[in-house]
């Protein structure tokens, strides 16, 4: 009899676990419910509001960069001067070793140090939302190129 | 991008048909480099990776007179000097180079985008420094030169294109391909600094398909051709090349068809082209077309239409602003024949190897056109 009930016990102390895992789980992962058309279209538009944000930057807009309070450039160059379309950026080529640094670089290291040399620029947090937005640019400009990490 | 194919494949089809090529006579050297301090012996490399031909120096029949040379300049992109002093020296060290050359050149070939807004402060600026070539100089109209007060500044200081002259028994014409872009300011009452700003916005889509000969020019250009032999060496100075490269940075002209017809019964043509800022050589039909250098910086090839008879230039150091620009000299000889050089301010013009090659990222780069200008709020 008492081992049955230490047996039961067991088994509550397991559901009462097994409980609290699943309800944490829940509130962990939202998604549980089926996606609607309009949560997906939503999510689209947080990214291509970034998009358009980097791109904007990307371009040199000057009013963009003042809401940013960032400073992309000082000799009136913008960054689609030298890369039309993001043209011979490659993020799907990062990280990788960057003859310019002469270290092991991240696509956002590169992205300073354009600022930082041809344009003559401020460097810009390296996770801020400028930051943000202009890998969201690069990334969204070249999809459909294959990933190949570490490529010089 | 499906139009585009297809544009793409109908010029193939119309520009190089099989028993259409330039005169047979007009060989292209197999000459490996331009520079006198350079070596010899990368034929056997450039033949490894495929490419053919190894197109450093023209090398064209042409039945000129006498020997002379002229030289080229182009896409300077001055900003006022108070912005950058970057490119006024690049432009200022062509300047001199081609007033040192000797024997001197009979003439200058300004190729267009001297300013960069077409500011009368950087058009001004530009003709000081130009001020320094003293032999006779030529010029046709950039994009950059014309959209902020559609050529008013331009040409009370270089005068009207298209035009036309004899020199030793060539004929040499200057087209205006940047003047006649269809109205993209006025529905939306753009000022002309935006209308500017649009348009120098190279893989901008506001602007649209603004590089065109136009109808009036090609009535001009055949009604200049029609009293010469067919056999006459010409030489057509352009802004943008006279094909289809890349219609989305209007790396073309959208009437290169009419062109085409044009000049088909033409034996002897070269186009020589400025906006492209790359290493470009091209046959269409029986034209031949060169694209030079820019002194202010190098646009990457595109993503597609690089001309399979294109040598690629070496990718260029994005830390040195002295890289992948310069300009050009083109030695007409008693031969006779042209030779063209890029004068290039580094040691390689072309590369020998797919990973130094400016197109080395095409492998693997599929790229899209920019959307902010077209979402709202409008930019
Ligand atoms: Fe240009
Ligand atoms: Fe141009």
């Amino acid at each position: 009899m008492r081992k049955i009930l230490r047996w039961r016990g067991g088994l509550l102390l397991l559901a009462a676990f097994l409980f609290v895992f699943a309800s944490r789980m829940d509130h962990v992962q939202a998604h549980k419910e089926k996606h609607t058309p309009e949560q997906l279209k939503a999510f689209q538009d947080v990214f291509m509001e970034q998009v358009r944000i980097g791109d904007l930057l990307f371009h040199g807009d000057g009013d963009t960069e003042k809401k940013f309070d960032v400073n992309l450039s000082k000799t009136g160059m913008a960054c689609a001067m030298c890369h039309p379309f993001a043209s011979d950026t490659h993020p799907h080529e990062f990280p990788k070793f960057q003859e310019q640094i002469q270290e092991f670089a991240t696509l956002r290291d590169m992205i300073n140090w354009c600022i930082e040399n041809p344009n003559e620029g401020e460097r810009i947090d390296v996770n801020g939302p400028a930051m943000k937005a202009l890998e969201a640019y690069h990334y969204w400009s070249n999809k459909g190129s294959v990933l190949d990490p570490g490529k010089h | 991008m499906i139009d585009l194919e297809r544009e793409r494949r109908e010029t193939q089809r119309e520009l190089n048909k099989p028993d259409e090529r330039p005169d047979p006579s007009l060989k292209i050297t197999r000459r490996t480099f331009l520079h006198r301090s350079l070596v010899a012996g990368a034929v056997t490399g450039a033949a490894t990776y495929g490419w053919f031909p190894l197109i450093n120096t023209l090398n064209l029949a042409f039945g000129a007179q006498a020997p002379f040379s002229f030289a080229w300049i182009s896409d300077t992109h001055l900003y006022p000097k108070t912005v950058n002093t970057r490119f006024v020296e690049k432009a200022t060290r062509a300047v001199k180079e081609v007033q040192a050359m000797k024997p001197a050149a009979d003439f200058l070939m300004f190729g267009g985008d001297l300013a960069q807004l077409a500011d009368p402060v950087e058009l001004r600026l530009g003709n000081d420094i130009l001020k320094e070539i003293t032999i006779k100089k030529h010029f046709i109209p950039g994009e950059h030169d014309w959209y902020l007060d559609m050529g008013k500044t331009w040409v009370s200081l270089f005068g009207n294109s298209p035009w036309t002259f004899e020199h030793k028994g060539v004929q040499f014409i200057g087209l205006d391909t940047v003047s006649r872009a269809p109205d993209y300011w006025s529905a939306t009452k753009m000022s002309p600094k935006e209308r500017m700003g649009h348009m120098a916005t190279l893989d901008g889509s506001v602007a649209g398909p603004w590089a065109g000969v136009g109808s009036d020019q090609l009535q001009w250009l055949s009604k200049t051709l029609s009293p010469l032999s067919k056999d006459k060496p010409i030489v057509i100075f352009s802004h943008n090349p006279l094909y289809e490269y890349y219609p989305p940075w209007n790396f073309w002209v959208r009437d290169w068809r009419q062109v085409h017809e044009i000049l088909k019964p033409y034996a002897n043509v070269t186009n020589i082209h400025g906006h492209t800022h790359q290493v470009l050589y091209n046959e269409i039909g029986t034209m031949r077309s060169i694209g030079m250098l820019a002194t202010s910086w190098p646009w990457p090839y595109a993503p597609q239409g690089v001309p399979q008879l294109t040598k690629p230039m070496i990718r260029a150091n994005p830390g040195d602003y002295f890289d992948g620009v310069g300009w050009a000299k083109l030695n007409v000889t008693a031969a006779p024949k042209v030779e063209h050089e890029y004068m290039m301010w580094r040691k390689d013009v072309y590369a020998e190897a797919q990973v130094d090659s400016g197109t080395g990222d095409n492998d693997n780069q599929i790229l899209r056109p920019r959307v902010a200008d077209q979402m709202w709020p409008y930019k």
